[in-house]
C-alpha cells in the first residue's frame, strides 16, 4: 500500500520554525512507523534525525508524537493506524534539538529529582532483603516503565508548566515509595509535594492512554497524592 | 491538537468552566457593590440588565456551574478511591446523564424566567 508520511521537521541551522514534509511511501501493512523512518533516511533523506535503539519496545528512545497521540514509533504498526496518512511530530514540552531529536535533559533532571534508587540506611541483613510477593506486588507496576516520557510529555500541564515533575517521574518515586524494603519516602516527599510535584497532576488521563507499557499512570500518581496526603509511608 | 480522550477533555471542560464563574464573581460582586454609589445607580444598573442578554448570560455560568459542580464529585472520587480512576470514563459519560437530568429542568425555569418573567 501506499501511505503519505509527514514529518514535522526542523534543523536549527537553517530553518526559523518547524515546517511539515511529506513523503510518498511504499508501506507493508505489518510495517512499523519506525520502518517508514528508516525508509525515508536510507532512500530518501539521510538529514532526517530521530532515536531509536532496540527497535523492540524496551529501551524508550523512540516516542514521538504519532497521527496526534504518543507512541513509541517501534511498537506502532502502520494497519492500526487505521489511515494511509501518518503525521510524525516530535513529543511536546521538551526543546527540539533537530526533526524528531528533542532534549532530554528537563525530563531527566526530574526524574533525579525523585531519587530513584534503594534508600535505606539499616545494615544490610546477612542475605537479602526479604520481601513477600504481595509486597512485591504493590509496586510491580512502576517496574515496568521504560522512560520513554510519553507520558510526561502528553500531559498538558507539563506543556504549559516549567516545574511539574510530570508523570514518568512519579511512576518512578511510586516504584521506591511503595516498595517495602525501601526507607526513602521522607526523602523523596519534599520534591514530590512541592508546587512542581503531583499536586499539579489535574487527572487528564493523557499520561494513562500514552504509556506504551499500559502502565495505569494516573492511578499510580493519585496513590502517591494519598500517600503524602495520608502520611501513609 | 493533541488528541487526548474523554479524560483531557473533562480537564479541559473543568478549567474553562473554572475560570468563567470566577470573572462571573468578579462581575457579581461589582454589580452588587455599585449600591453604594445610591440607589439611582444601582437601580438604573438592575434596569439595563433587564435586557435578556444577561438573561441568557446567567443561563450559561448555570450550565457551567453544573458542569463544574459535577465533574468536581467526579474528581473527588478520583482522588480519593482507587475505583474512581479505573471507572474514570464511566465517571464521565455518568457526568452527563446527570447534567441533562437536573439541566434540562433548571434551563426550563431559567428560560421562562428571563422570556415571561416574574415567578
Ligand atoms: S510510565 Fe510509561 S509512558 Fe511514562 S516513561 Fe514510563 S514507560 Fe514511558
Ligand atoms: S526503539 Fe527502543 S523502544 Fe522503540
Amino acid at each position: 500500500m501506499q501511505v503519505t508520511l509527514k514529518i514535522l521537521r526542523y534543523n536549527p541551522e537553517k530553518d526559523a520554525r518547524p515546517h511539515w514534509e511529506s513523503y510518498r511511501l511504499e508501506a507493508e501493512p505489518m510495517d512499523r512507523v519506525l520502518d517508514l523512518l528508516h525508509q525515508v533516511k536510507w532512500e530518501k533523506d539521510g538529514t532526517l534525525a530521530f532515536r531509536k535503539s532496540c527497535g523492540h519496545g524496551i529501551c524508550g528512545s523512540d516516542a514521538m508524537m504519532i497521527n496526534g497521540v504518543n507512541r513509541l514509533a517501534c511498537k506502532t504498526l502502520v494497519k492500526d493506524l487505521g489511515t494511509d496518512v501518518i503525521t510524525v511530530e516530535p513529543i511536546r514540552g521538551l526543546p527540539v534539538e533537530k526533526d524528531l531529536v528533542v532534549d532530554m535533559e528537563p525530563f531527566f533532571e526530574a526524574y533525579r529529582a525523585v531519587k530513584p534508587w534503594l534508600i535505606n540506611d539499616e545494615p544490610p541483613p546477612e542475605r537479602e532483603r526479604l520481601q513477600s510477593p504481595e509486597e512485591r506486588a504493590v509496586f510491580d507496576e512502576g517496574t515496568k516503565c521504560i522512560l520513554c516520557a510519553a507520558c510526561t510529555t502528553s500531559c498538558p500541564v507539563f506543556w504549559v508548566n516549567g516545574t511539574y515533575l510530570g508523570p514518568s517521574a512519579i511512576v518512578q518515586a511510586h516504584r521506591f515509595i511503595f516498595d517495602s524494603r525501601d526507607k526513602g519516602a521522607h526523602e523523596r516527599f519534599p520534591a514530590l509535594g512541592s508546587t512542581g510535584g503531583v499536586w499539579r497532576c489535574r487527572t487528564a488521563y493523557n499520561c494513562t492512554e500514552a504509556c506504551p507499557r499500559e502502565i495505569p499512570v494516573t492511578q499510580l500518581i493519585e496513590e502517591v497524592k494519598r500517600a503524602i496526603m495520608f502520611g501513609q509511608m | 491538537m493533541y488528541r487526548g480522550r474523554e479524560g483531557q477533555w473533562a480537564f479541559y471542560l473543568h478549567r474553562i468552566s473554572g475560570i468563567a464563574i470566577i470573572l462571573f464573581l468578579a462581575l457579581h460582586v461589582t454589580e452588587i457593590s455599585s449600591s453604594m454609589f445610591g440607589p439611582k445607580w444601582f437601580n438604573a444598573l438592575l434596569k439595563f440588565e433587564e435586557n435578556p442578554i444577561f438573561g441568557l448570560g446567567l443561563v450559561a455560568v448555570a450550565a457551567l456551574v453544573l458542569y463544574h459542580a459535577l465533574n468536581g464529585l467526579r474528581i473527588i472520587l478520583m482522588d480519593f478511591t482507587s475505583w474512581g480512576v479505573r471507572l474514570q470514563r464511566q465517571l464521565w459519560y455518568a457526568v452527563w446523564v446527570v447534567y441533562v437530568v437536573l439541566g434540562f429542568p433548571m434551563l426550563f425555569i431559567m428560560l421562562r424566567h428571563v422570556f415571561v418573567g416574574g415567578e
